[in-house]
């Protein structure tokens, strides 16, 4: 039965996603490595509380690439694996690196205060903006990005303790605001930050 | 084959953990996540880290992992995350099989152990305790650093 919601959820993700077609191709589009989007579209539109204070609003970040991935803090294993990593990808780029942003969205509405998700980030890299809010406000960011959300209750816990199955895919958008690229989780560091560099250096 | 051979002759070279020099299990590079000390902790909203350790079957008969615990945990589950068309699913598991002369590795995407209930901030550097138990093997503890 979870098998079959979850199925769903996936399918629903690969369909709102437009099922970017990875590149096997270092050739492909615009030379990226990761799973290009071709052609580029418009990252779609979102404006969140944010841990830096203020509300982060996309349509005001061009000119940086903003690296967006989605995630909560009661995660151990995947979570914290997606950003000590790009923590790596901004240490590589080095100076370049000014011109990212991490952006860092919450799937967990209910525990992801923003002092939980300032602390979580900061830990990786204290440049790492988290953004969470009410749930209403999370949903459409999450569907717009064809992100799934699935929570999963842990038998036996009292009170309640649940994970979130999620898709953890680190989406780049570039500096003229286009979604370019899904990187799936297991990226290689290396071709994140080759992507990065191309869509800096377009 | 060789690779077990190559593994087997590097456990000789290695000193193994003290008491453990006659043990079919071996555990390698244990490592545990780093995880900040979590503001607006409450039930069912503990903070949480995952360890990792590779472990090494090298005696003739069928073991596994059936339980952890660490001493900076409130309690450790054995989960494992898998990957079902980009979306990571994490779901708690009763063992980890060790069948003869096997390698598994818990690593991030994969098994892992999940420190559930942190009792403090684990920083880059510091160092915690594990405790395995095995079917067979019994308890094997292990001092993991914090990355």
């Amino acid at each position: 039965m979870i098998g079959a919601r979850v199925l769903a959820a996936c399918a629903l993700a690969v369909c709102l996603a437009g099922a970017p077609a990875p590149h096997a191709a270092p050739a492909g589009a615009a030379g990226l490595r990761s799973g290009a989007f071709d052609p580029p579209r418009p990252a779609p539109e979102f404006a969140l509380p944010s841990t830096g204070g203020a509300e982060f609003r996309l349509s005001r970040q061009l000119g940086k690439v903003i690296v967006l991935t989605f995630g909560y803090t009661s995660c151990p294993d995947i979570c914290p694996t997606v950003l000590a990593e790009l923590a790596k990808v901004r240490q590589r780029l080095g100076g370049t690196a000014k011109r990212v942003q991490v952006v860092y969205v919450s799937v967990d509405p209910e525990r992801d205060t923003a002092a939980r998700l300032r602390a979580y980030t900061e830990q990786f890299d204290k440049t790492f903006l988290g953004l969470t809010g009410p749930a209403d406000q999370l949903a459409p960011v999450w569907k717009a990005y064809g992100v799934s959300v699935v929570r999963r209750e842990l038998p036996g816990t009292k009170p309640a303790m649940y994970l979130i199955h999620h898709s953890a895919s680190v989406f780049l958008i570039d500096p003229a605001g286009r979604l370019r690229v899904m990187a799936p989780f297991g990226t290689p560091v290396d071709d994140v930050v080759h992507d990065i560099r191309t869509l800096l250096e377009e | 084959m060789r690779r077990l051979l190559v593994l087997a002759l590097a456990g000789l070279v290695v000193a193994p953990a003290a008491g453990a020099q006659d043990a079919a299990i071996r555990l390698e590079r244990p490592w545990v996540r780093r995880a900040p000390a979590m503001p607006d902790a409450r039930p069912g909203a503990e903070s949480t880290a995952a360890g990792y350790v590779t472990l090494l079957n090298r005696g003739p008969d069928r073991d596994a992992l059936i339980a952890a615990s660490a001493d900076v945990a409130a309690r450790v589950e054995l989960h494992e995350t898998r990957n079902m068309s980009g979306m990571m699913m994490m779901e708690r598991v009763d063992k980890v099989e060790l069948a003869p002369g096997s390698r598994v590795e818990l690593r991030p995407g994969s098994y892992h152990l999940m420190l559930i209930g942190l009792k403090r901030a684990l920083t880059p550097g510091q160092t915690v305790t594990l405790t395995l138990e095995f079917e067979r093997g019994g308890r094997m503890t292990t001092r993991a650093e914090v990355r």
